[in-house]
């Protein structure tokens, strides 16, 4: 059995020694079973009489963190083998195409963190088996087309944390099998029409922090998207039909950008799509129609211009969970009894007038409602009669004068202040549970935190009649179940509820 | 109880979480002692994990893909599980439908 001594000629220029390795060359694992030794500037892989009948299989060069700045035609020469080489995070101002040239076999290339500006057309051309390219962190002024076109088998490609400020036509287009294509943190200011032609594969697209104006037009090439990024760009509409070419679109990032108009159509057709989120939108006067988008999970639409909300809003989203509609303009509600797997709703700081029987009927996952911040001024006997496991209701600041108790059991937080004609008791026995109460007036709290006795001095005579032991009995079974309410406005010396 | 001293490369040190800020270009993995999480600055992020580049910070998040030993990104796995089959950045127990695995590779082509 030939010895196999894999020489590894490291007659590299050195620059400055930087970051946390410092000066000196500190490379990757031994491949399994073989025997590693430095020799200098020279590195001894002995992987002789190990029975071996190829190379060994994880074979990797790791040289990332050193100061190289330039590397030898030769350096990976007899390294037909060589999987992963990785040289992130060196002084490197240009690719070392010419030792690129035998490494068929390379799957991961990792020049992140380097100082390169433009990748010469053919530099690689024998990287045949290339999936995972990271190039991200260097100075690239453009996308290195004719570099990258030579890739057919690439998988993943990250060009972040460049200088890139226009994507042209046909950028990717030999790339049919690239999944995740990475461009966050560029200055990418325009996109050509034909930008993602050719990326039939891709899944992810990552376009966040760049300086778009216009929404991204040319993803409607991307026909098997799952993820887009275009958040924090500047971004002022989302047209018509917007995802119409991307069917399978599971999330969406668009947020920090001034978004002020959405098509109506935009969101439709995303039957994988699970959440929506859109703040800020303020000419934004319709709810958006999202017809076969039906897997939606969470909505949020909020500081937009809606007045309305349309009569098959949960047959469009049977599997609603949350839906945030705050700050808008809203004045009357649909029935939500269809979005039967609704959980929390919040439609607080609109101009709600009243809540109709049937509006919340039936939502049997219902835990939080929040209709603060409204014109409440009446809600009919039954509509909260049918939410079992409703425990968190908000209507404070509203116009109400009363409040119907009947399926209020199971609440734990109620909120009610700021409704100053609702001056009514608020009953104990209606809400066992309630931990925390918000209420227009202190004396509503009496029936809750005990204040009677324990710290209004206008009783001390009349409990002097009382056996002690009864009293002290009496005072910590009152001290126990009250004490567990926070109810605000607490009643004290100066709001005693004497008067009650 | 002496203090973990900070890996070279630090560029702000805690007495008890190790390095809170790395020199620019390293990632920073957050290693777990006990109830503490220790800061160390790497050229490259370990196994089972992979590096978020960002201009203010560069993180070693952990690789959570099923059956993946490590990734190129959130969703993407570059190495899985011996035994499974890599599919556009995914491991399977078998190739899916209309694929199948070339010579001897545990990649699935079409």
């Amino acid at each position: 059995m030939p010895q196999t001594w894999l020489l590894f000629p490291l007659l590299l220029a050195v620059a400055a020694p930087r970051g946390a390795q410092g000066s000196g060359l500190r490379h990757g694992g031994c491949p399994s079973g073989c025997r590693c030794e430095e020799d200098g500037a020279r590195v001894r892989v002995d992987c002789s009489d190990l029975g071996l009948t190829a190379l060994p299989a994880n074979l990797s060069v790791r040289l990332a963190g050193n100061g190289l700045s330039h590397i030898h035609t030769g350096a990976f020469s007899g390294l037909e083998g060589l999987r992963v080489l990785m040289l992130q995070n060196n002084q490197l101002q240009q690719i070392p195409c010419e030792a690129l040239q035998n490494l068929r076999n390379l799957q991961s290339f990792r020049l992140d963190a380097n100082r390169i500006h433009s990748i010469p057309p053919g530099c690689f051309h024998s990287l045949v088996s290339l999936r995972h390219l990271w190039l991200d962190d260097n100075a690239l002024t453009e996308v290195p087309i004719q570099a990258l076109g030579e890739l057919s088998s690439l998988q993943a490609v990250t060009l972040a944390l460049n200088k890139i400020c226009h994507i042209p036509d046909h950028a990717f287009a030999t790339l049919s099998s690239l999944v995740v294509l990475h461009l966050h943190h560029n200055n990418i200011h325009s996109l050509g029409e034909k930008a993602f032609d050719g990326l039939w594969s891709l899944e992810t697209l990552d376009l966040s922090y760049n300086n778009l104006v216009e929404f991204p037009v040319p993803i409607k090439a991307l026909t098997n998207l799952k993820e887009l990024g275009f958040h924090s760009n500047s971004i002022r509409s989302i047209p018509e039909k917007a995802f119409v070419g991307n069917p399978l679109l599971q999330m969406i990032f668009f947020y920090d950008n001034p978004i002020q108009i959405v098509g109506k159509s935009a969101f439709q057709h995303l039957p994988e799509l699970r959440m929506l989120s859109l703040n800020g939108a303020a000419e934004v006067l319709e709810f958006p129609d999202l017809t076969g988008t039906k897997s939606l999970e969470s909505l949020t639409i909020t500081e937009a211009r809606i007045s309305s909300l349309p009569g098959s809003l949960c047959d469009q989203l049977p599997k609603l969970q949350a839906l945030d509609l705050s700050y808008n303009l809203i004045q009357h509600l649909p029935s939500f009894s269809r979005c039967r797997t609704i959980q929390k709703i919040d439609l607080h700081h609109n101009a709600i007038q009243e809540v109709r029987a049937g509006t919340f009927q039936g939502l049997m996952e219902l835990r939080a409602l929040d209709l603060s911040w409204n014109r409440v001024q009446s809600v009919e006997p039954h509509a909260f009669a049918d939410l079992p496991v409703l425990s968190k209701l908000d209507l404070s600041s509203n116009l109400l004068s009363s409040l119907p108790a009947a399926g209020l059991r199971g609440l734990t937080h109620l909120k009610l202040a700021g409704n100053d004609g609702l001056r009514e008791l608020i009953s104990a026995e209606d809400f066992p549970k309630l931990r925390v109460m918000e209420m227009p007036y202190a004396f509503q709290c009496c029936a809750f935190v005990g204040c009677e006795r324990s710290q209004d001095p206008w009783y001390a005579e009349e409990s002097e009649g009382h056996d002690l032991e009864d009293l002290l009995l009496e005072l910590e079974e009152d001290f126990t179940s009250k004490q567990s309410v926070q109810c605000s406005p607490a009643p004290g010396p100066f709001r005693p509820c004497y008067h009650l | 109880e002496v203090p973990p001293s900070c890996t070279r490369g630090c560029e702000l040190c805690s007495e008890y979480n190790g390095c809170l800020k790395c020199m620019p270009k390293l990632f920073i993995l957050l290693e777990r002692n006990d109830i503490r999480q220790i800061g160390v600055c790497l050229a490259s992020c370990p196994v089972g994990y992979f590096g978020v580049r960002n201009p203010d910070m560069n993180k070693c998040n952990k690789c959570r893909i099923e059956n993946c030993e490590d990734c190129f990104s959130r969703n993407f796995c570059t190495k899985c599980k011996e035994g499974l089959y890599s599919h556009k950045g995914r491991c399977y127990p078998s190739c899916p439908e209309g694929f199948s695995a070339t010579n001897g590779t545990t990649e699935c082509t079409s």
